[in-house]
């Protein structure tokens, strides 16, 4: 099924039917296809397929869980969502930072996201995005509502 | 929702049976002429259903929307014109084989003497791009109004610059694409991300030899497209293929095709001599633009001539001599992108307009009020301005901004020095001289019986959210909540006839169309229900999805039941509501003199940025912007910001950025890495005012807003930089090298 050249973004998309994960660029530079490989946002178009054995990969289709609605909704009421072809990638690098950082400033986010490109937004409100996100999951911690870190949120194919 | 999850599906995530993958063979020289094309090995490479040259059949010439000069052909058959020309395409099972594909196709080229630059590309005896034309100059043009020569001599100030702006990337995130299939009758389906359908599917037509009946034009979500998704030679290569192979083809460019061969930026070279009265009014303004059409001539004569006389509307000016020249190069074909020329004139009479200030020792802010158009002028080119915020817009950005304190502030001698620099600018809501024969938009509303309502409109959504807009006009109209409002994508087959989305069109006039039908909606709900209630058809009202009776509110029935009503006294139809718009009162430039009132209603806008020049580096880091605009009434606020913050953070990278780097007619920055697009980290605070000057137009008064905001940060930004250090850079993007070189320069006077 995998191909030797094959990239791990050519497997999401023309094997697996998961095309949330999208080819902007296919050379590493503006992080459409970023997925988490054990917990860390990578550039999918950069990875061949046939190196990953026994990694944990969750892609845009695989955040199912609480938290991660949580991220999403956040990022479409802040406005940080046009024409979206950057949202998956951008929302699976947020939960990677929120996951580590539960209260990330401004600087942190731009961190973790200067390697997505963004034409249509400007960016001022995706920072709004996951610092909104930031908080409404600590408010949900907060009232001990089950809040699952990590790829415990994700759910498996 | 649906984009944040990954769900939505965009064009290269489209999956059909049977389907195959199309690649595209481009030229690799920049002007040669085509000996022979030898597809025989890539023909038998198992896996190749269709190979396709300009020698196999006779392709027609063509243009886009009617442009007069048919330079066009969908592959390259006597010359190529550029490093990116097509000139075969190749469907095969899977995008590896139709790669292999291509490198199996010979061609052989004898390289003929190309033009790069306009200037040279000008001259008499320059070479020929277009053969069948007596000259590199497709389109030119001449005005006047009133007496320039009188201005002049009543000028105390006389500045005169030139100004240089580069190709610009639109950088959308999804790389064009499309997905193509035939019926077994000869009809075409599009499946692509397409700012106009009609536009398209007329343009298409033409170019395959069909009618324009047998195209049909699916528009699919938009990964962006700021101008740059207009028509496209992909999409008919793609139908092409399709009908050769007998199955559905998907074609992507990469990346890198993108960057060679979409459609970027118009350059242009603006001469500008302004003259100035001592009180400070403008007295006249000689202009002369150097167009750079590259390889063909798409939309470039429409943005020359955008570029040639929008900004004289900004301020009261009289006399005006302006002459433009559109001239082939071989290089990428320009086109569309936000601003559609006025980014580019812009740049120079803004930045021209503080040279003036800074000789006649008038603040620059000032200037602008002394000059600026008002609410009801009629102007020398026959725009009337039913509304005018721009001294608003100016008042309140640079309050805003702190600029007064910050303008006099003693200049900085060490290393860094910080200045703050204003520009204004203006554009149109929609734009008549598009297509002669049409202008305007239509909707029409369905409602079911659930009392969920769809629209359908031409106007389409790129992602800025026009289908938002229309929901909430819709919504308002019918008295029912936004979120049982569903736009529909745009289908030719269904939608009503619209031109789509550019010119700044979408709110002002595709909006009209919905709150006309909206409206036509309502009426029709209010028959069904005045009957019902056994009340009056003028006393009923509606509110939260429930229609009642003003004199006695407890008479009432739900927007749903009224609709089930109706649905059921008309055999099944559903009540459905009509409306058009047409702008009142605009008409077509005159040819010769292009005298008239293009557009319905104006935006204005004026943006103050302020900067830190690192003396020692040549960077220029922005520290605050400030942008002030006029969009007439504000629909979605959340909406109106988003697009003036994506917008000024691409006039950042227009003004500090972006380089195509194009050297002996290749471009040299073909990726993300290489062409600088703003990021993260690049964007300052900014401040968004948006001024209301309720249009009577406009629906609920709004105007365009998208477009303008990006025009005035370039020039906002470079006059920010000469009150920082006092060096006047003319050419875009004002890079590190250049700020260094010129602060070298002023150093050695």
């Amino acid at each position: 099924m995998v191909s030797p050249g094959q990239t791990l973004l050519e497997l999401l998309r023309d094997e697996l039917g998961l095309t949330g994960a999208k080819k902007g660029c296919d050379g590493g530079e503006c992080g459409a296809c970023v997925v988490l490989i054990n917990g860390q946002p990578v550039n999918s178009c950069l990875v061949l397929a046939c190196d990953l054995d026994g990694d944990a990969v969750v892609t845009i289709e695989g955040l199912a869980g609480e938290d991660s609605r949580v991220i999403m909704e956040s990022f479409v009421e802040a406005g940080a969502v046009q024409c979206g072809f950057c949202s998956p990638g951008m929302v699976l690098a947020a939960k990677a930072l929120l996951d580590e950082k539960p209260d990330p400033t401004p600087e942190d986010v731009a961190g973790a996201l200067v390697g997505h490109l963004c034409r249509c937004t400007g960016y001022l409100r995706t920072v709004e995005a996951v610092r909104l996100a930031a908080r409404s999951l600590a408010g949900r911690r907060g009232r001990g509502v089950a809040a699952k870190r990590g790829c415990a949120d994700c759910r498996e194919i | 929702m649906d984009k944040v999850s990954g769900k939505l599906a965009f064009t290269a995530d489209l999956k059909m049976a049977g389907m195959l993958h199309g690649r595209v063979l481009r030229s690799p020289h920049a002007h040669a002429r085509i000996l022979g094309i030898d597809c025989s090995k890539a023909r038998k490479l198992t896996g190749v259903r269709a190979v396709i040259t300009g020698l196999d059949s006779p392709l027609p010439h063509y243009s886009v929307a009617g442009q007069p000069v048919l330079d066009e052909q969908l592959l390259a058959t006597e010359k190529v014109h550029y490093i990116g020309d097509e000139v075969a395409v190749v469907a095969a099972v899977d995008p590896d084989t139709a790669a292999e594909a291509l490198e199996l196709i010979r061609v052989e080229y004898e390289e003929l003497p190309a033009v790069f630059d306009p200037r040279q590309a000008m001259l008499p005896g320059a070479p020929l791009v277009h053969p069948g034309q007596e000259s590199n100059i497709p389109h030119r043009l001449e005005f006047r109004r009133g007496d320039i020569e009188k201005g002049f001599a009543e000028s105390a100030v006389i500045v005169e610059e030139t100004f240089e702006t580069p190709l610009q990337y639109h950088g959308y995130l999804e790389p064009h694409a499309a997905v193509a299939g035939w019926d077994a009758g000869d009809r075409l389906t599009l499946w692509i991300p397409m700012q106009s359908p009609t536009l398209g599917r007329m343009t298409y037509a033409r170019a395959l030899g069909i009618g324009e009946d047998q195209v049909r034009i699916i528009q699919m979500p938009m990964g962006g497209a700021f101008g740059g998704k207009l028509e496209y030679r992909l999409h008919v290569l793609c139908a092409l293929l399709a009908r050769a192979a007998g199955q559905p083809v998907k074609m992507v460019n990469s990346r890198e095709e993108d960057f060679q061969a979409g459609l970027p930026r118009v350059p242009m070279q603006m001469r500008i001599r302004l003259g100035v009265r001592r009180d400070g009014a403008l007295a006249a303004k000689e202009t002369e633009i150097i167009a750079d059409s590259g390889a063909y001539v798409n939309y470039a004569h429409g943005i020359m001539l955008s570029a040639s006389h929008r900004h004289d509307n900004l301020y009261r000016i009289q006399n005006i001599h302006t002459r433009a020249f559109l001239v082939y190069t071989n290089k990428v074909p320009t086109g569309c992108f936000r601003g559609f020329g006025n980014p580019q004139i812009h740049f120079a009479y803004e930045s021209i307009l503080d040279l003036a200030a800074a000789k006649l020792g008038l603040d620059p802010a000032e200037l602008r009020l002394l000059n600026s158009s008002q609410p009801g002028d009629f102007t020398p080119h026959g725009w009337k301005l039913h509304s005018c915020g721009l001294s608003d817009c100016i008042r309140q950005s640079v309050e805003g901004s702190g600029w007064k304190e910050k303008r006099s502030a003693p200049p900085s001698s060490g290393r860094f020095a910080r200045g703050i620099g204003l520009a204004c600018c203006l554009h149109v809501s929609g734009n008549r001289t598009f297509l002669p024969f049409f202008d305007g938009a239509s909707s029409f509303i369905r409602i079911n019986g659930q009392g969920k309502a769809t629209v359908f409109v031409g106007e389409t959504d790129l992602g800025q959210g026009a289908r938002t807009t229309f929901a909430q006009i819709a919504a308002h109209e019918l008295g029912v909540d936004p979120k049982d409002v569903t736009v529909s994508y745009v289908d030719t087959e269904i939608s009503p006839h619209g031109l789509g989305t550019f010119g700044d069109r979408a709110t002002t006039l595709g909006g009209n169309a919905v709150r006309l039908a909206a409206i036509d909606a309502r009426q029709k709900l209010f028959e069904i229900a005045a009957g019902e209630l056994g009340a009056d058809q003028g006393d009923l009202d509606v509110s939260e999805g429930v229609i009642f009776s003003q004199a006695d509110p407890k008479k009432s029935i739900t927007v749903a039941q009224a609709a089930k009503l109706g649905w059921a006294r008309l055999a099944g139809g559903l009540v459905t509501g009509h409306g058009v718009y047409t702008p009142p009162d605009v008409s077509m430039v005159d040819p010769k003199t292009k005298y008239g009132n293009i557009s319905c209603a104006y935006p204005f806008a004026a943006q103050v940025a302020e900067v830190e020049v690192d003396r020692l580096t040549g960077r220029v880091r922005i520290i605050n912007m400030v942008a002030a605009h006029d969009l007439g009434k504000t629909i979605n606020p959340l909406l109106a910001e988003g697009q003036v913050q994506g917008a000024v953070a691409q006039g950042i990278g227009y003004a500090l950025m972006e380089d195509m780097g194009v050297r002996d007619g290749r471009v040299i920055n073909r990726s993300f890495g290489s062409y600088n697009m703003p990021r993260i980290m690049d964007m300052p605070p900014l401040n968004s005012i948006l001024v209301e000057s309720d249009d009577p137009n406009g629906p609920y008064g709004a105007k365009g807003l998208a477009e303008p905001a990006l025009t005035p940060t370039a020039p906002a930004i470079a006059n920010a930089i000469y009150h920082a250090v006092g060096v006047r850079i003319k050419e875009l993007p004002i890079t590190p090298e250049k700020v260094l070189a010129a602060l070298r320069e002023k150093d050695q006077i």
